[in-house]
């Protein structure tokens, strides 16, 4: 879709590690069970502390739609591409499930899906933000305490514009010059 | 080469990234079960049919969240919340509710009528009709009237299903008292408490409290709508501050500003010294008392023995701190609450307990006010009456009078089954079950199989093989939750609305639903019951709704019908509460004439014998109780449970991480895995519900991990009936 950036911004502090986002994911991307398949997950940090003086957080995450993609570039088949809109994604019938690119990936966003024979990955489930009228991402919908935002970066009044222009955020392994599009408020 | 496609070994695999236990099911989306199915025979290949949107609400826990089923070519292919304002669960669906998908599409579904051909729980069945299985139930209910007496039918259900009420009207009709139903493994001495004090179970302003003391309700796992919403900082308002009180590091001591892992079975010390810095150092709300409370100078008496420094020696919470948190507490109020938990009970004084919980909440002032504990709401619905055939012979409950409070209709699970047992005062003989997995839920699993090893005839009724329909004579399928047209049911609360399901699809192989096999037992138990079920569930809903028929509009429209959208406070001031004074009863006559503790009276739990450890039981957020951890998408989650254990005694036990143990009660030894964990205290263990389990049944879970249930002594409050979960010690040796 022209003019549009998609991306996703995250408040983990809300996050309870209660793994909705990793079920509606796989029920809606018909992700094949097993604990290895997903295209979101949810990491509990190692513990902070020693006992009682213990914490622990805990963030979401799923492919980062970067602008500079290294799945992308690896790609022999140029199966994986990215869409004017920011959204990276796969095109099964190219894929030879070489791999390549779950390797490049240096957050460990993509799976091999046995029933399709190609990789797979978070698309901010396309069907659904483009179907009439349009839904949010699985986990961004399902979410119960509303840790992540989606919309459109290139829309001044968003509210993942108004949540970046009013708070200060990081993006995950920056020196990896990926330009990512999950945004972590800090 | 090999065509890549045909690769059979995932990368993530082959590069052991993940330690997960791995499964070998490969089942994707659910028309593949439903492929699969089709080629076995169990149903016919589904063809291409609808493509629709469907409210109902979710059925996958009690809190019955607002749902829309994306139904794909006929097939449920998504479960979404409702995306309309729902008051109570705020447009959010859990992983439980995501994974109701594979509910329906279970390859280990019942699918048809079983009739047991083996012994007992060993697990041969064949398939029957309807028409014998029917036949068989009611000729042995006959029997059993005929050779016992009526009341020696037991009739165990569970919550959550919007028809437990048809299953409660046969064996009112059939002729037994003896119901037995979930409050005694879960909230019965809360409600006990809570209702002696205010004279009605409150619930909680959770999303506009300022301060809140939560002991044990672990509200980020053990998920209740809206609360464990509510409960998480927003900017626009909500809390300033979460004090959790926990043995164990739990996910909301990760999301709470303060955790202590207090001494298990010491809540009370902790909230009668608040109530003690409370009162002597006068932060309570002097006006408030005066005008709504009975009892304050009986109280201040009392009080005086629990000061924080004795509290902290029982609880392991530093004085300072308790004075600190009262001193905080008091200056919060009224927005302020000590959360009373709900689906919990933990030792025998729970109800004094939660009576202290109460008394500290009233002394503040935090009652019917924004922020504090709010009297429920409900939104009337018709009744449906009907008249059950009279019997003359029929004894009371078998469990009377074992409990100062039971309730008529639920029962009390321990109390219970002792007397039957026993025959005490009279046998107990057959059992009809619906969807309530006694094996797994009421403590001592032993003896539960002890109960039912007496019985000449068991039935259940369940959408799997539980383990209690794995001993069972008579397995009928039901149809699941998104399959049936149900009830409307007002579910009460400071905002109430009414909730209610309809079929998404229709149900799969022979199950039908629960009020279809309700109508079709009173038919064969004659016509004087049949009458009672006479009616079809469209009639039965225009009933309920003949009131307020825009509740039918509402339900159908977009799902969910409500009135307010904010909760309306001070709506009981001025007026007489449902208590014996009318006024909040801090001191309690009601109890002091049952010859029962009318203020808290608190006693040391007992000590943990040497090299034992307290076994503690929990929620978490992927499974409920012991009905889902065979769902194959939360099993991706967690595909077994473990014993956790804190570092230093594992050193003492020389025992490593991820090891097999063998853990050992006074009434049961089960072998699971261990997790070695600082989140514990080093005198208590803990083990996830829902694994351990005995039937075959289960595909995923079947000789996974240990019981529970089987390890829990069956002791309980006297005063509620409630089993006390925390009051069993445990031996942990190398498996």
């Amino acid at each position: 879709m022209k003019n549009k950036r998609f991306a996703i911004v995250l408040d983990t502090e809300r996050c309870i590690d209660c793994k909705a986002c990793t079920v509606a994911c796989k029920a809606e991307n018909d992700v094949p069970l097993g604990p290895n398949n997903y295209r979101n997950w949810v990491v509990a940090s190692k513990l902070r502390g020693k006992y009682p003086n213990l914490g622990q957080s805990y963030t979401p995450s799923q492919c980062q739609h970067c602008s500079n993609a290294p799945c992308e570039h690896v790609c022999p088949t140029r199966a994986t591409f990215t869409s004017s809109d920011g959204i990276v994604d796969v095109k099964e019938e190219k894929c030879i499930g070489c791999k390549y690119c779950q390797t490049a990936c240096p957050y460990n966003a993509r799976y091999y899906n046995e029933e399709t024979g190609a990789i797979d990955k978070c698309t901010f489930c396309a069907q659904r933000i483009y179907a009439v009228p349009p839904r949010l991402p699985a986990c961004v919908d399902t979410c119960p305490t509303k840790v992540r935002a989606f919309g459109d970066l290139n829309d001044p009044n968003s509210e993942v514009s108004l949540l970046l222009a009013r708070n200060p955020s990081k993006v995950l392994k920056p020196a990896m010059g990926t330009n990512p599009h999950l945004f972590y408020l800090d | 080469m090999a065509n890549p496609k045909k690769q059979k070994m995932s990368r993530r695999k082959f590069l052991g990234i993940s330690s997960c236990a791995l499964t070998t099911a490969v089942v994707g989306s659910q028309v593949k079960v439903l492929k699969a199915l089709a080629k076995s025979g169990d149903i016919s290949e589904p063809v291409a049919a609808i493509t629709k949107d469907v409210y109902t609400s979710c059925g996958m826990c009690v809190n019955k969240c607002g749902v829309i089923a994306r139904v794909r070519d006929g097939v449920i292919h998504k479960l979404d919340p409702n995306p309309n304002f729902f008051p109570k669960s705020r447009g959010m669906l859990c992983a439980r509710g995501n994974a109701g998908t594979k509910v329906v599409y279970d390859p280990d579904r019942l699918k048809y009528p079983l009739i047991r051909v083996g012994e007992r729980g060993e697990g041969k069945w064949r398939r029957a009709s309807w028409e014998e299985a029917l036949d068989m139930v009611t000729n042995n209910m006959n029997q059993i009237a005929e050779k016992y007496n009526r009341a020696s039918m037991m009739f165990a259900s569970t919550e959550g299903t919007f028809s437990e009420h048809f299953f409660l009207q046969l064996a009112e009709c059939y002729g037994t008292p003896n119901t037995l139903r979930h409050p005694t493994l879960c909230l019965s001495s809360n409600i006990q408490g809570f209702s002696a004090t205010f004279g009605t179970n409150p619930t909680p302003d959770v999303k506009n409290a300022d301060y809140i003391i939560m002991s044990g309700a672990n509200r980020a796992e053990a998920l209740m709508t809206p609360d464990s919403i509510d409960m998480i900082k927003t900017d626009g308002g909500g809390r300033r501050k979460l004090v959790y009180l926990d043995p164990r590091f739990t996910k909301t001591a990760a999301k709470a500003d303060e955790w202590y892992p207090i001494k298990p079975g010491t809540d009370m010390a902790f909230i009668l010294a608040l109530i003690n810095v409370i009162i002597t150092e006068g932060l309570y709300d002097d006006d408030f008392i005066e005008e709504n409370t009975v009892g304050f100078e009986q109280l201040a008496q009392h009080i005086k023995q629990y000061s924080p420094g004795w509290a902290a020696t029982e609880c392991d919470i530093p004085a300072k701190d308790i004075r600190r948190i009262a001193h905080e507490f008091a200056n919060a109020a009224p927005s302020a609450v000590y959360y009373q938990g709900r689906r919990s009970s933990f030792f025998q004084n729970d109800t004094q307990m939660r009576r202290a919980m109460a008394i500290l909440n009233a002394i503040v002032g935090a009652w019917d006010t924004k922020g504090g504990l709010l009297p429920n709401k409900k939104i009337a619905l018709t009744k449906h009456d009907y008249l059950a055939p009279w019997y003359d012979d029929v004894p009371d409950r078998l469990d009377k009078g074992g409990v100062t409070y039971l309730s008529e209709k639920d029962g009390s699970w321990p109390v219970f089954r002792d007397r039957a047992l026993a025959a005490d005062p009279y046998p107990i003989k057959g059992m009809m079950v619906y969807k309530q997995n006694v094996l797994v839920s009421v403590p001592d699993r032993a003896k539960s199989l002890e109960l039912m090893k007496q019985m000449d005839f068991i039935c259940t009724i369940d959408i799997t093989m539980s383990d209690t329909a794995w001993y069972s004579d008579v397995v009928l399928p039901e149809a699941t939750y998104l399959e049936r047209l149900d009830p409307p049911e007002n579910l009460s609360g400071p905002v109430p609305v009414v909730a209610f399901r309809q079929p998404c699809v229709e149900a799969m192989f022979e199950s039908k639903t629960n009020f279809w096999i309700m109508q079709q037992l009173a038919k064969r138990l004659g016509p004087e019951i049949a009458e009672t079920f006479d009616f079809t569930m469209e009639e039965h809903i225009h009933h309920m709704l003949k009131k307020k028929p825009e509740i039918y509009d509402a339900l159908f429209g977009k799902g969910v019908y409500y009135e307010d959208t904010e909760p309306e406070y001070g709506r009981l001031k001025g007026k007489r509460l449902r208590t014996r004074s009318g006024k909040i009863e801090l001191y309690s006559e009601k109890y002091a004439k049952k010859g029962l503790d009318p203020l808290p009276v608190y006693k040391s739990p007992d000590k943990v014998p040497t090299n034992m450890y307290r076994l503690l039981v929990g929620r978490h957020a992927y499974f409920t109780h012991g009905t889902t951890a065979n769902n194959a998408l939360l099993h991706d989650l967690m595909p077994e449970n473990t014993l956790w254990l804190a570092p230093s005694e594992a050193r003492k036990l020389r025992l490593k991480n991820g090891q097999m143990v063998k853990v050992k009660s006074k009434v049961g030894e089960e072998k699971l895995k261990l997790e070695i964990t600082e989140k514990i205290r080093p005198d208590s263990v803990y083990m996830a519900h829902g694994f351990g389990v005995l039937s075959k049944g289960l595909s995923n879970i079947a000789g996974v991990g240990g019981s529970d249930a089987a390890l829990i002594e069956s002791k309980y409050c006297p005063i509620s009936g409630n089993c006390a979960m925390h009051e069993t010690f445990v031996q942990i040796t190398p498996a």
